[in-house]
């Protein structure tokens, strides 16, 4: 796990950094220069890290100074259900708008991820969403677009 | 000057002026906890209503407003792992994990006493250094900032883990930062670079989005996996060690508190740094306190010390930050152009009359401080170890509400859905740097730090030519730049040599 | 007949206030292209107070800040996505037209074709030099024996294009050190002497005038309160198309602060905006409260405004190229 997903790292970095360099090629010299005396050693020690795991010998891992994941029962199937949900609540809200996409995001979640009972979820969504439309709508104003669902069928 | 001293005290201490105080320390609380609240947005909106007040009423609800984010943004950082500020990311790294520990009362009684610590330190070094100042800020030129960048930078080495692995991915991920940063127009020709044909990357990356991705989703991804509250390492499930533990922490690792407060009113001084910065070298330099290959492992983990620095930098920061603003009527921060904005409101000219003629309202802003910063603790206190049980709750309770806190955190950056995009992205890479064991905080020091190290070699060249290197500041820097990098690997060699012997 | 013409008379009135006020009850929105606690920000927060006992029906007036690519995002939103129901008014960078004019790619609007409401100040830019300093006007800086430095934040800023110009045109030797963070961080290096001066608008620089940290010495087209001493940078120019593309690039500066509603307001609504606006910039409260934040609000017109935009947009185009080889858009 720890090897794959460092090689997906520097593959990744190595991809953005080539493409940095080349476009930084087109550019005049002043806007160029920090790109590429950047962008070539970041180039480089990400091949090095690359070529390292691949062909260097498996230390006892060096642990980041950072938390380790945890490794449980079920952990890949819970891993893509956490990432489904937060991608889903970031497509809710583009879709629909903060104002509707939050309480229903922390409802579904509750009721269905956390199988909570409905009186606690429904507290717990209207306490969040009064929070969010109290302080952040009525108070501040802040912008919260309506969603590009309601976009889509009002102009039509 | 004494005499200015004690009138800037009695000027606060009117009941006004402390109503007003007070009304600013509870509005302060709340945008410094939740994180989308932002300081300077907040601080904007208030500005009207000072209109109609006094001076010092309109500091005292101003300043403390402002003082006490710094403190409570560290409370959301430790308890979720969600930085309610910029400035709290790096009490992110090892806050959490005591919380995980179950030590989130401890954590958060480290970080409320470190910024009081840090607060005072910053105050006292304001109000000491006021002689001084003018011909402070002005010996510290674009050179010297370059070289302070790049100290920030060196400090990379010191994020990273031991050994020469470590450091390669440190410096991996630093470089990735330093990278990241050159997104955006840049100022000496123009060129909107990497803005992959959007409008929303002309001005580049945000720090808040990148934050809350890269610390707080992987945190989210894990708690769900894990199922539990957030408390789950916590021995027999139970809390231990509450607020009171972490006061004592703080006494017993005093000198590191002053050294990282010192750290922090420094980088504070000096306009241009950002606020963000203070935070990672204090806590770098925390590491450096670790005696042994075993307790530097433990960073990350849960030691204390990892809160303490950064909880006293974040705060002494602001009252560094007040010196450029008061004394040259230059911002130390966003939230500092905004309280500039108050100044000329109340007729106050910034300047050098603001350190002789107008000293005592300067002192007040000094005891402004002083007094909010120490409000705030004693009255969080009496919460903490409540505060501290919410990581007994059931995880699944609490995730849609740090989900929601995340995205609308990230949101009111730029009141734009590209935020949102950025989260996300920087949620997967902090996932991944996670799983690959790579250091997340050097990628953070990294973006916060190049567009300063650009922009000042940029002026220096252009001013000095190569002339600037032989300036002395700039020798001393370059001295304590070579010194971060190198201390760790002579560490690890003597701990080596210690080991074989 | 005379009890139904005065019945006809008394009805008029009586008509008029029958006539529906479209704001009541509604709530106007301000998009600000920028972050809180900027200059347009905050002239935005300024009238938001004010404006709403100047239109009819005393609407709340709120603002919304829609920061990004120097509110190049916001200018686009108010001209494409917002309804044109004349709720929604937008400020932005002044310098927008520049951008259209030198078509940089992401401009989906056009400036003479928003529904103008004014602009709410000018703003001149000035360029000022540290008081220490021997030069004390035009003809004194062009025989200046070693470069003045003058600090810049970038190219697209005042504080770039301005003395720029100055430079190719007027032949004055200046050494320009671009890459400061803000403004203000300039101030500062003037202090240090590590630069001598810059440019920047009167406004912002003016309480360092009064600390006599610098003393002005020239200015742009735009007519402000307190720079009409000064000498035009355009009349100094030697030839025709120095002087005309000195006035392109100061000409955004007369509207120096633009509010605009969407194309397809219905025109009575601007004129309704345009009135208030007018009423509350003249606002005794307002001009008191913004003389006690240094700032300095004066209405130019709409008719000026769409003036100054088509005047822009349709110079001839080997004056827009030779423009856009010195000015870009920027801040």
């Amino acid at each position: 796990m720890h090897k794959n997903a460092s090689l997906t790292l520097s593959a990744l970095i190595m991809v953005v950094s080539g493409y940095g360099i080349i476009a930084a090629t087109a550019w005049p010299w002043k806007a160029a220069l920090f790109p590429l005396v950047i962008g070539v050693p970041l180039f480089a020690l990400a091949a090095a890290e690359a070529l390292w795991i691949l062909f260097g010998a498996d230390p006892a891992s060096e642990e980041a100074r950072d938390f380790q994941l945890s490794i449980g029962k079920d952990t890949l199937r819970r891993t893509l259900a956490a990432t489904g949900w937060i991608f889903a609540f970031f497509v809710a809200i583009v879709l629909l708008g903060f104002p509707i996409a939050i309480p229903l995001f922390v409802f579904l979640y509750l009721k269905l991820q956390g199988r909570e009972g409905w009186g606690i979820s429904i507290a717990i969504t209207l306490g969040t969403w009064g929070v969010f439309y109290g302080l952040f709508d009525l108070l501040l104003h802040l912008p919260f677009p309506s969603g590009w669902l309601f976009e889509w069928f009002g102009s039509s | 000057m004494l005499e200015a001293l004690l009138e800037g005290l009695v000027l606060v201490l009117q009941w006004k002026a402390l109503a007003f105080m007070l009304l600013g320390i509870l509005l302060g609380f709340w945008v410094g906890l939740l994180p989308g609240l932002g300081g300077a947005t907040t601080l904007a909106l208030m500005l009207p209503f000072v209109y109609t007040m006094q001076p010092v009423e309109a500091f005292a609800f101003l300043l403390g407003m402002h003082s006490v984010t710094a403190t409570t943004g560290d409370i959301t950082s430790v308890l979720f792992g969600v930085p309610g500020e910029a400035a709290s990311a790096a009490t992110v790294i090892d806050g959490y994990a005591m919380a995980k520990k179950g030590e989130a009362g401890r954590a958060l009684g480290a970080a409320l006493a470190s910024s009081l610590v840090g607060a005072l330190v910053g105050a006292v070094a304001l109000a000491a250094a006021i002689p001084v100042v003018r011909p402070l800020v002005l010996t510290f030129g674009s050179p010297e900032l370059l070289m302070l960048g790049l100290v920030g930078i060196a400090f990379i080495a010191a994020l990273s883990s031991p050994g020469g692995r470590g450091m390669l991915r440190g410096f991996l991920a630093g470089a990735l930062g330093l990278f990241l940063a050159t997104i955006g127009q840049d100022p000496q020709a123009g060129v909107a670079r990497y803005a992959l044909g959007t409008l929303y990357l002309w001005q580049g990356l945000d720090l808040v989005p990148v934050l809350v991705g890269l610390f707080a989703i992987p945190e989210i991804i894990d708690l769900v996996v894990r199922g539990t509250s957030i408390a789950s390492a916590a021995p027999a499930g139970k809390l231990s060690h509450g607020a009171f533990e972490g006061v004592k922490d703080t006494f017993r690792h005093f000198w590191l508190t002053i050294r990282c407060s010192l750290i922090g009113t420094f980088i504070g001084i000096m306009p241009g740094m950002g606020g963000a910065v203070a935070q990672w070298m204090a806590y770098g330099h925390a590491t450096h306190s670790a005696r042994n290959a075993e307790e530097r492992r433990g960073f990350g983990q849960g030691d204390v010390r990892g809160v303490l620095g950064p909880g006293a930098a974040n705060n002494s920061k602001e009252g560094g930050s007040l010196i450029p603003t008061i004394a040259f009527g230059v911002p130390g921060s966003t939230a500092m152009a905004i309280l500039l904005g108050g100044f000329y409101l109340l007729g106050l000219v910034p300047g050098p009359d603001m350190l002789s003629k107008h000293l005592p309202v300067t002192f007040s802003m000094v005891w402004t401080i002083v007094i909010a910063n120490v409000v705030t603790v004693i009255a969080c206190f009496a919460l903490l170890n409540k505060l501290a049980r919410l990581t007994t709750v059931r995880g699944s309770l609490l995730i849609p509400v740090i989900l929601v806190l995340v995205f609308i955190g990230s949101y009111t950056s730029n009141n734009h859905y590209g935020d949102l995009v950025v989260t996300l992205l920087f949620g997967a890479v902090g996932y991944l740097m996670v799983l690959a064991g790579w250091p997340r905080a050097p990628l953070v020091l990294g973006l916060v730090v190049g567009k300063i190290v650009e922009n000042n070699l940029y002026i220096s060249m252009a001013r000095y030519e190569a002339a600037w290197l032989t300036r002395p500041v700039v020798l001393v820097l370059i001295a304590i730049t070579v010194a971060v990098i190198v201390y760790p690997l002579f560490q690890a060699r003597r701990r080596a040599a210690a080991a074989r012997a | 007949m005379r009890s139904l013409l005065l019945a006809v008379l008394a009805a008029i009135p009586i008509a008029g206030l029958a006539q529906p006020t479209p704001y009541a009850g509604k709530t106007v929105t301000i998009i600000v292209g920028y972050k809180a606690g900027g200059g347009y920000d905050a002239t935005a927060r300024l009238l938001a107070r004010h404006l709403p006992k100047h239109i009819p029906g005393k609407p709340t007036v709120i603002v919304q800040n829609m920061p990004g690519a120097n509110s190049m995002i916001a200018a686009n939103h108010v001209y494409n996505v917002a309804k044109p129901d004349g709720l929604t008014i937008g400020t932005f960078n002044r310098n927008l037209p520049v951008a259209q004019l030198t078509r940089v790619d992401g401009v989906k609007y056009d400036m003479t074709k928003f529904a103008w409401i004014g602009s709410a100040a000018s703003e001149c830019t000035i360029l000022a030099l540290r008081t220490d300093l021997p030069y004390k006007s035009v003809d004194e800086l062009k025989k200046a024996g070693k470069p003045l430095v003058i600090g810049a934040t970038g190219p697209g800023a005042n504080t770039y294009d301005f003395p720029l110009l100055l430079k190719e045109f007027l032949g004055l030797n200046l050494k320009i050190v671009t890459g400061y963070q803000s403004s203000a961080d300039i101030m500062l290096a003037i202090e240090r002497k590590e630069v001598d001066g810059r440019a920047g608008s009167f406004t912002s620089i003016r309480p360092f005038i009064d600390r006599k940290l610098v003393r002005p010495v020239l200015r742009a087209r735009a007519d402000e309160p307190g720079v009409e001493q000064l000498p035009i940078d355009e009349d100094l120019a030697p030839n025709p198309r120095a002087k005309a593309i000195m006035a392109l690039r100061s000409a955004p500066e007369i509207v120096g602060r633009p509010y605009v509603m969407h194309p397809n307001t219905p025109p009575e609504l601007v004129k309704v905006m345009r009135e208030a606006f007018a009423k509350a910039i003249e606002d005794k409260a307002l001009v008191a409260e913004a003389t006690k934040a240094s700032m300095e609000l004066n209405y130019v017109g709409a008719d000026v405004a769409v003036k100054v935009m088509k005047e822009m947009l349709s110079q001839p185009k080997d004056v827009v190229d030779e423009f856009s080889k010195y000015v870009k858009f920027g801040e």
